[in-house]
C-alpha cells in the first residue's frame, strides 16, 4: 500500500510537470509559427482596427509567458478555450460572418468539443486494440511456444505480410469488400456501434505484427530461462509452467512495449483511420482544426495526448512492477 | 522433524541400475562423446558419490538419471532402468509422472531455479499440490511453513511470501531440498548443489541433506567437483573422468588407497591448508605503501513498504589496515561481507564515506583528473570474471596497448615491442596480437587482463576473486607468475578473495571480514594454526578438504546466516551466530585490538585461551568428524 502510495505520488507529480513543458511548447510553437490567429478568427474582410482592438481584448498582445499563465490558469479550471473556427452547433462558422464584431462565445469551447469526440475514438481504440489482442496472442504464443516450427514461422510471415499493407489501402480494400461488395457493414461516418468495425480492423491489422513479434521473442525467451526446464524437473506439468509462470513473466516486456511504443502508434493509427473513415473522433478534430488552423483545438489535443501518454506510462510501470518485485520504481 | 510420512521398508534391491550409458553432443564436425559406457548402481538408502573436474561428464550423467537429455545432446547407447522400466524409454508423459514425484533433482543454481516473479512460498504449495493432488491450499500452506522452519529458514511465515531475489543463496538451496524432499521421494539427484554457495553455509547445506536423507531413507545421487565435499556425504564414491568411470569404491577406500592414476592425481590436487608444507611468503618491507584508515561506506536503498523512506545498507564499517611495499596482504569473507565495496574503494572507483585511503601518503580520495589518472597507473584492479573485462571486438595486442595509449606512455613506434615484451612476461603467445580473443580459455583471457594491467609497472595490484574462475592448475600457474613478478619489480598485492587454500598459499597477512567489518587480522601461519576468533574458526572448520581439521566441525558450525546488513545487530555484529557469546557481547561492540607489532589484532570479547583449544592436525581424533560417517560404511 505504502508502496503504491509513493509510487503514484512521485510519478503524478512527475507526470504533471512533463506536461506542462510540453504544453509550453507547443504553445509557444503556435504563437511564433507564421500567421496571426486574430486574422483567422475574424477573417480576412476585417478592417485592421477591429483586428487590434479584439487582438487586445483576447489578450493575444500580451507577453507568450503572460498568455501561456493565463492559459494554463484557465485549463487548471477545466477550460480549454473556445476554437477560432467552430460556432457553437459544432459546424465550422468561417471568420467573416462575426464582422460587425466578434464575441468568443459564439464560438464552440474546445472542452466541450473534445468531449464529443473523445468516447468515439476511445470506442475504436478499444475495440481496435482488442481485435490486435485477439489476433497477436495466439499466434504469438504458439510462436513462441515452437520456435524454429511452423507456428514460428506463420508468426513471422503473418507478421511480415500485416506490417506491409500500408493502412490506407487495408482501409479502402476492406471498405470495398465488406461494405461496398459484400454489405455486411457499414463503413463512412457514425450512426451506430456497426460503424467502429471496419475501422477498428485496419487499427488491429496495423498494430498487431509488432505484437505477435514481442509475444513470441518473450515467450520463446523465457521457455530458456533456467526456471522453466526446473519446474518441469521438479514435477510440474508444462501448460502449469506456461500458464502460470512463462506468461506471466513474459506480461513485463509486453507490457513496457505496449507503454512506449503501442501508444504512439495506436494514436497515429487513429488520426489517418478516422479521416479515411470520416468517423468524428478526436483524429477527425484534429485534422480539420489543422486544416483550418484552429490553434486552440490542436493546442488542447496535443496537451491531452501528452497527458494521456504519461498517465499510460504510468500505469504501464505499476503493473511491471507488480508483477516483477526485481523492477526498480 | 515435521517432514512428510515415515519411511516404509524397501528390498534391498538396487533402486537405478544405469548400464553402458553414453551421451554424444552433435556438433558440426559429427557428434563428439560426452560419456561413454558408464554404469553405476543406486543401493536404496544409499549415498553415492560422482566426482569429476569440470568438463568430465558430471552434469550430463546427472541429468540423464531423470531421462533430460536435450539437443544437441543425445543418448546413444545404454539404459537407465528405475522400478523394472528403462527412464530413457519411457514416453514422457510417465516420466513426468516420475519426476519431482520419486525421483527428484536439485540443480547447482538455486536462485534461477524458481520463477522470478512469483513468491517462493507459492512456488512450494503449487509443487505439493502438483504432486499430491488433493492437497487443500490451506493444508499446504501449513506444510511448507512447518518444512521450511524444520530447515531452519528464520521467520518461515515472512519467508513464505518473500521472492526468490530476496533470497540468498543458502537458503534458495534450503528451500529447493525442501521442494524436493515434500514429496517424500525415493531417489533424490543432487548436482553440484554447495558450488555456489560460502563454505560456512555449505557445511549447513551437507549437514542438512545428511540429516533428511536418514529420516526419509531416500537414496541421494551427490555430484560434486570437490573431493572433500563428496568426501563428507557419500557412501560409495565414482571417479568420473572425460565421461569414463575410473573407479568405484567405498569413500574412505578410495581415499586411503585409490588404485587408478587419475583418482591419485585428484586427490594430490585437493588443495591442503594444514598438512601441506607452506612455503612461507618473502617478509616484506618496513615502508608502508596502502593505509587504509577507519573506512566506511553506505549505500542507501528505496524501501518499498514504507513512504518516502531509505534503508540503509552498511556494506563496509570502520575498515582499517596497512599493506607494505612487496607484501602479500589477503582479506577473506563470505559473500555479503563487503569485500568487494572495499576493492570498489581501494580501487578508487567510489570514494568512502568516511576515513580515508592513503597511497604512499596521498589521499587518494581528494584526487581528481590528471593527479587520479597518474595514481590509476600505479595501482591497477582485476576482476574475477576474465570475459566481460575484455572487448570482445578489439584484437588482444590493442586490448593490452590501450592503457599505454591512454596515459601516453609509450611513442607509437614502441608500442607493439612493448607490448609484446608484456604478453611474452605473462606467458601469451607473440601470435595472439593481432588476433581477436573469441577462442582463449578463461585462464588466457585472465592473462591478457594481467598484462593490460602490468603494461602500465603497476606499484600494486588489486586481485578482487581474479582467480577464483579458474581450475587448480591454472591457478597454480597464474600465482607462480605473480610471484616471480613480485620478486623482479617489488610489487604489493592485495588478494581478496574466498578461497582459503588459495590464501593459504600465497598470502603474509590475512584479513577476515565479516558484516563490512575486520574480525581479525593476522599473520598467515597465525591465523591458520591458531585462528583467534571465533568466526575465523568456523571459517576454517568448514572448508572441505580431505585432511584432518584442526577446528572441529562439530564444535564451530554456525547456525544461520549473516544477518542482514541493513538490520546489524546492536553489540557484537558476530554475537547472533557464535557459539561462544555471552553477556556482553549483546551490548558492546567489540573493536579490533591491535594487539601484535604487525598491526595484527582481533575484535573479540573472549580471551583467545577461552576458546576450545586447538587440536593440533597430525593428532586427528577430533578432527576426523569427516571420515566418523562413510568410510567405515558397509
Amino acid at each position: 500500500m505504502a508502496f503504491a502510495f509513493e509510487f503514484f505520488l512521485r510519478r503524478l507529480s512527475q507526470g504533471v510537470v512533463i506536461v506542462v513543458l510540453v504544453a509550453f511548447v507547443i504553445f509557444t510553437l503556435l504563437r511564433v509559427v507564421p500567421g496571426d490567429p486574430i486574422r483567422i478568427i475574424l477573417g480576412p474582410m476585417t478592417p485592421a482596427s477591429v483586428l487590434e482592438e479584439t487582438a487586445r481584448a483576447l489578450g493575444l498582445r500580451d507577453p507568450i509567458l503572460v498568455q501561456f499563465g493565463r492559459f494554463m490558469g484557465e485549463v487548471a479550471t477545466g477550460d480549454l478555450g473556445r476554437s477560432f473556427i467552430r460556432g457553437l452547433q459544432g459546424g465550422s462558422a468561417g471568420g467573416s460572418q462575426d464582422v460587425a464584431g466578434y464575441s468568443p462565445e459564439s464560438r464552440a469551447s474546445v472542452a466541450g468539443l473534445i468531449a464529443t469526440a473523445l468516447p468515439y475514438s476511445l470506442q475504436l481504440a478499444g475495440l481496435g486494440v482488442a481485435f490486435a489482442l485477439l489476433v497477436a496472442f495466439p499466434i504469438g504464443i504458439a510462436a513462441g511456444l515452437r520456435a524454429g516450427r511452423w507456428p514460428d514461422r506463420l508468426g513471422l510471415y503473418a507478421s511480415s505480410f500485416f506490417v506491409s499493407l500500408p493502412n490506407i489501402w487495408v482501409a479502402v480494400v476492406l471498405i470495398f469488400l465488406l461494405s461496398a461488395k459484400a454489405g455486411l457493414l457499414p463503413a463512412i461516418g457514425y450512426q451506430g456501434f456497426a460503424y467502429t468495425i471496419i475501422p477498428a480492423m485496419v487499427l488491429a491489422i496495423e498494430l498487431s505484427p509488432v505484437m505477435i513479434r514481442a509475444i513470441s521473442v518473450a515467450v520463446a525467451a523465457n521457455l530458456g530461462e533456467a526456471y522453466y526446464d526446473a519446474g518441469i524437473v521438479r514435477g510440474l506439468s508444462r501448460r502449469t509452467m506456461v500458464a502460470r509462470h512463462v506468461l506471466r513473466n513474459a506480461a513485463v516486456p509486453l507490457l513496457n512495449l505496449f507503454g512506449a511504443q503501442m501508444i504512439g502508434m495506436l494514436l497515429g493509427g487513429l488520426f489517418v483511420v478516422e479521416y479515411i473513415f470520416s468517423y468524428p473522433g478526436i483524429g477527425m478534430l484534429t485534422i480539420s482544426a489543422v486544416f483550418q488552423r484552429d490553434f486552440p483545438v490542436i493546442q488542447a489535443v496535443a496537451i491531452l495526448a501528452s497527458g494521456v501518454l504519461v498517465a499510460i506510462n504510468m500505469l504501464v510501470d505499476f503493473a511491471s512492477t507488480m508483477i516483477d518485485r526485481r523492477l526498480k520504481f | 522433524m515435521a517432514l512428510g510420512s515415515p519411511p516404509v521398508p524397501r528390498p534391498e534391491a538396487p533402486l537405478m541400475e544405469v548400464r553402458g550409458l553414453s551421451v554424444a553432443v552433435q556438433t558440426a564436425s559429427g557428434p563428439r562423446p560426452v560419456l561413454e559406457g558408464v554404469s553405476l548402481t543406486v543401493a536404496p538408502r544409499a549415498v553415492l558419490g560422482i566426482i569429476g573436474e569440470s568438463g568430465s561428464g558430471k552434469t550430463v550423467l546427472s541429468r540423464a538419471l531423470v531421462n533430460w537429455i536435450r539437443p544437441p545432446l543425445a543418448v546413444t547407447a545404454g539404459t537407465v532402468r528405475y522400478g523394472g522400466e528403462d527412464l530413457l524409454a519411457l514416453p514422457e508423459a510417465r516420466m513426468a509422472a516420475l519426476r519431482g514425484r520419486e525421483i527428484a533433482y536439485i540443480g547447482a543454481n538455486p536462485t534461477s531455479a524458481l520463477d522470478p516473479t512469483v513468491p517462493v512460498g507459492h512456488q512450494l504449495v503449487e509443487k505439493l499440490c502438483a504432486v499430491l493432488p488433493g492437497t487443500a491450499r490451506r493444508d499446504a500452506r501449513a506444510r511448507v511453513v512447518a518444512t521450511l522452519d524444520a530447515v531452519r529458514i528464520p521467520s518461515p511465515a515472512k519467508r513464505f511470501e518473500e521472492y526468490p531475489f530476496q533470497f540468498s543463496g543458502g537458503m534458495m538451496q534450503r528451500a529447493l531440498i525442501v521442494d524436493a524432499l515434500v514429496s517424500n521421494p525415493r531417489l533424490l539427484i543432487a548436482d553440484n548443489i554447495t558450488q555456489p554457495l560460502d563454505v560456512t553455509v555449505a557445511a549447513q547445506i551437507l549437514r542438512l541433506l545428511r540429516e533428511l536423507q536418514k529420516e526419509f531413507a531416500t537414496a541421494v545421487v551427490f555430484i560434486s567437483s570437490a573431493l572433500g565435499i563428496v568426501s563428507e556425504i557419500a557412501d560409495d564414491v565414482i571417479v568420473l573422468d572425460r565421461g569414463r568411470v575410473v573407479e568405484e569404491r567405498p569413500t574412505g577406500a578410495l581415499l586411503r588407497s585409490p588404485e587408478h592414476a587419475y583418482t591419485r592425481e585428484l586427490i594430490a590436487k585437493v588443495p591442503r591448508i594444514w598438512s601441506g608444507a607452506a612455503r612461507p611468503p618473502p617478509p616484506a618491507d618496513t615502508d608502508v605503501v596502502l593505509d587504509v584508515r577507519d573506512v566506511e561506506r553506505t549505500y542507501e536503498v528505496r524501501d518499498r513498504s514504507a513512504i518516502f523512506a531509505t534503508r540503509r545498507v552498511r556494506a563496509v564499517r570502520g575498515v582499517s589496515f596497512t599493506v607494505r611495499r612487496g607484501e602479500n596482504f589477503a582479506i577473506i569473507g563470505e559473500s555479503g561481507c563487503g569485500k568487494s565495496t572495499l576493492s570498489r574503494l581501494l580501487s578508487c572507483l567510489e570514494a568512502p564515506d568516511r576515513g580515508q585511503i592513503l597511497f604512499q601518503g596521498t589521499d587518494i580520495a581528494t584526487l581528481g583528473g590528471r593527479d587520479l589518472l597518474a595514481l590509476r597507473r600505479r595501482f591497477q584492479l582485476l576482476l574475477q570474471d576474465p570475459y566481460n573485462a575484455i572487448a570482445a571486438h578489439s584484437a588482444i595486442g590493442a586490448t593490452i596497448a590501450e592503457p599505454l595509449r591512454i596515459h601516453g606512455l609509450v611513442p607509437r613506434r614502441h608500442l607493439r615491442a612493448r607490448v609484446a615484451e608484456v604478453m611474452a612476461e605473462v606467458g601469451l603467445a607473440p601470435a595472439l596480437y593481432d588476433q581477436l580473443p573469441a577462442g582463449l580459455s578463461a585462464g588466457q583471457r585472465q592473462r591478457v587482463n594481467i598484462a593490460r594491467a602490468l603494461v602500465l609497472e603497476p606499484e600494486m595490484l588489486i586481485l578482487d576473486e581474479t582467480l577464483s574462475a579458474l581450475d587448480q592448475v591454472e591457478q597454480a600457474k597464474l600465482l607462480d607468475l605473480f610471484e616471480r613478478l613480485q620478486t623482479r619489480r617489488g610489487i604489493s598485492y592485495v588478494y581478496i578473495s574466498h578461497d582459503l587454500a588459495m590464501v593459504r598459499r600465497v598470502s603474509a597477512r590475512i584479513a577476515v571480514m565479516y558484516l563490512g567489518r575486520i574480525v581479525e587480522l593476522s599473520g598467515n601461519h597465525a591465523l591458520f594454526a591458531r585462528a583467534s576468533h571465533p568466526y575465523t574458526r568456523a571459517l576454517l572448520s568448514a572448508v572441505p578438504t580431505v585432511e584432518d581439521k584442526p577446528y572441529p566441525t562439530a564444535t564451530y558450525l554456525l547456525e544461520g546466516e549473516p544477518p542482514d546488513p541493513i538490520d546489524i545487530p546492536p553489540g557484537c555484529s558476530f554475537r547472533t551466530r557464535c557459539p561462544f557469546a555471552f553477556g556482553r557481547c549483546a551490548t558492546d561492540d567489540p573493536a579490533l585490538l591491535a594487539t601484535g607489532p604487525d598491526g595484527v589484532g582481533r575484535a573479540c570479547h573472549r580471551d583467545a585461551d577461552d576458546l576450545p583449544a586447538v587440536v593440533p592436525p597430525a593428532a586427528g581424533q577430533g578432527g576426523g568428524a569427516r571420515q566418523a560417517e562413510g568410510a567405515e560404511a558397509p
